[in-house]
């Protein structure tokens, strides 16, 4: 289900344009996240407030531009840790094998039997729930990227053996060359698309997770927006129906998620 | 025979390493998050000296980490499974109240979930062509897009049964899965031969690319039970539904440790256990095929 490669490009450039408006939230914003306008809680769209404000008087326009700036940076941001986490046991385990890499395995293996949804919230249970907003949305962050590797290791694990037993590596070996220079020179140039591979389908998976986390109000906490704690709006339907732009969130996930859908690269390109 | 006993048993032994090792972490989250310890009733200031120091000791008792987890595992063994800090009750009563809800829920939403993964990969095989690929492909995008709280809300503005949520976030991965898994099939050289010679349509996908396709779909029918319980948390939270996933985000939100770990070991159990059996009867099924 490979998409084709204008759509690719398309989704590549709403997906560009996103990401840029949302770097650029604190010179689009008209208004802090955070800031209170008590005398127009729940306004419908007008001027002064193009999304309307929600219950707490705050601009949702405004909100929804920042909240896309943490949505948006810290999931790649995630990914990447993750898949770094994935390159390294994955490599480890690949190339060293033996017990290492069987220990390695086992874990990954351990850590993808578990109910993933039911360990995350365990473990952001066992974090203080009432922390400063910063540090709410590190330490769910930091849970996703540490929970996301095992998925990504055992592709990463696979490449690295068959590198392992390839010519080109017994060649490097047989010239003399340095396990460094190995790594630097041949193995990490040859595992490379096969991480990146691994870190797009990363990005839209945490953008999920977090998405589903805070809205059960277990994810990033208020006043920091985010697309997930944004979308708890949407539990009212009294407020959905007398603002429609309470939808924004939920729409401007759907497109970025699916772009990243268009622009996964196709299976037969990784091979 | 001999094979199939062996097989059962690495399986077997599989179940009980994770379920240990899982319970053991469970047991070190709970040891070592923040606020462990800590018991309010020491503030009371109706208690003595002697009976803050009884709590203190009693909470001493159990700092080492082997040691509380060893006397969990005890208890557990007993049906003891501790009492949950928030609603003061046993945990194993909460989890008898509302297992079989989930149980059902789950079992109805995989049916639902499987009926129309499976019948519309079939229906994509047979009739080949851009229009059922797209619609198919956008239909599964579009559901993969949402989170499943998302969809949970939509279900409560319609008023559908929550099994049907579930099945709604499990669908579009199956789909795809097996979708792709067809695909594969059909491009084998075996079905092209059969496809040369004239063999009807019905006949090849029952004779060739189902006996292909049998034990990757074993494999798959486990892993969705792990996702499908998975969904179950946001959307009977969201649909106010009594069931394990409510209790598990009814605990989170409370850091209600003990009665999230032990959700998180009961469905762990559940899972795996699944997983095995469906790996197990795959790999039956490929050496008898």
């Amino acid at each position: 289900m490979s998409s084709p490669k204008s759509l690719r490009l398309a989704a590549a450039i709403i997906l560009s344009a996103i990401f840029l408006i949302a770097l650029a939230a604190g010179f689009v914003a008209p208004y802090s996240y955070a800031k209170q306008f008590r005398d127009a809680p729940l306004a419908t769209p007008s001027g002064a407030h193009l999304f309307g404000t929600d219950a707490l008087g705050r601009d949702e326009f405004s909100r929804l531009l920042y909240g896309s700036r943490v949505s948006l940076l810290l999931a790649p941001t995630a990914a990447l840790l993750s898949t770094c986490i994935a390159g390294v046991l994955g490599g480890v385990a690949g190339f060293r094998g033996g017990w290492w890499g069987k220990a390695i395995l086992a874990s990954a293996d351990l850590l993808m039997a578990l109910p993933v949804l039911f360990v995350l919230i365990a473990l952001r249970a066992a974090l203080p729930l009432d922390v400063a907003p910063f540090i709410s949305t590190m330490a769910t962050f930091l849970i996703l990227s540490l929970l996301g590797w095992p998925s990504s290791l055992r592709v990463v694990w696979a490449a690295a053996r068959n590198i392992r037993n390839s010519d080109f590596l017994l060649l490097a070996r047989s010239n003399g060359s340095s396990p460094t220079r190995i790594i630097l020179r041949q193995v990490l140039p040859n595992l490379r698309p096969v991480l990146a591979a691994q870190f797009w389908v990363t990005i839209p998976v945490f953008i999920l997770a977090e998405a589903t986390l805070s809205m059960l109000g277990l994810g990033v906490m208020e006043p920091l927006p985010s697309w997930g704690n944004l979308m708890r709006g949407l539990e009212n339907s009294s407020v959905l129906h007398a603002n429609p732009w309470t939808i924004a969130p939920l729409v401007l996930l759907i497109i970025v998620v699916s772009c990243f859908q268009f622009i996964l690269p196709a299976r037969e390109d990784l091979s | 025979m001999k094979k199939a006993l062996r097989m059962f048993f690495r399986k077997a032994v599989w179940l009980a390493f994770v379920t240990l090792v899982s319970g053991l972490l469970g047991a070190t989250l709970v040891r070592f998050a923040p606020g462990y310890g800590v018991d309010e009733r020491e503030l009371d200031p109706r208690l003595s000296q002697a009976s803050v120091e009884a709590l203190r000791s009693q909470h001493q008792q159990s700092a080492n980490l082997l040691s509380y987890y060893g006397k969990y595992l005890a208890a557990a063994a007993r049906g003891d499974l501790g009492t949950s800090e928030s609603t003061r009750r046993p945990i194993s009563e909460l989890i008898h109240e509302r297992f079989p809800f989930t149980a059902r829920t789950v079992f109805l939403a995989m049916v639902c979930a499987w009926s129309l993964a499976l019948g519309l990969a079939i229906l994509g095989q047979i009739f080949r062509g851009w229009v059922f690929e797209v619609s198919s492909t956008l239909l599964s995008g579009f559901l993969l897009a949402l989170p499943s709280t998302v969809i949970a809300l939509l279900f409560v503005y319609f008023r559908a049964p929550v099994f049907l949520a579930i099945a709604c976030v499990t669908f579009p991965k199956l789909f795809r899965f097996i979708h792709n898994l067809f695909v594969q099939a059909y491009a084998q050289p075996h079905v092209l031969a059969a496809r040369a010679r004239g063999i009807g349509p019905i006949r090849i996908f029952l004779r060739h690319v189902l006996s292909f396709a049998t034990p990757p779909l074993f494999a798959l029918a486990g892993i969705s039970l792990s996702l499908a319980f998975g969904a179950a948390i946001p959307i009977e939270a969201l649909t106010d539904s009594p069931g394990i996933g409510q209790l598990a985000w009814y605990a989170a939100i409370n850091r209600d440790l003990p009665l999230v770990v032990n959700l998180t070991l009961l469905v762990t159990l559940v899972t795996v256990a699944g997983n095995s059996l469906a790996d197990y009867s795959g790999r039956l099924t490929a050496r008898a095929s």
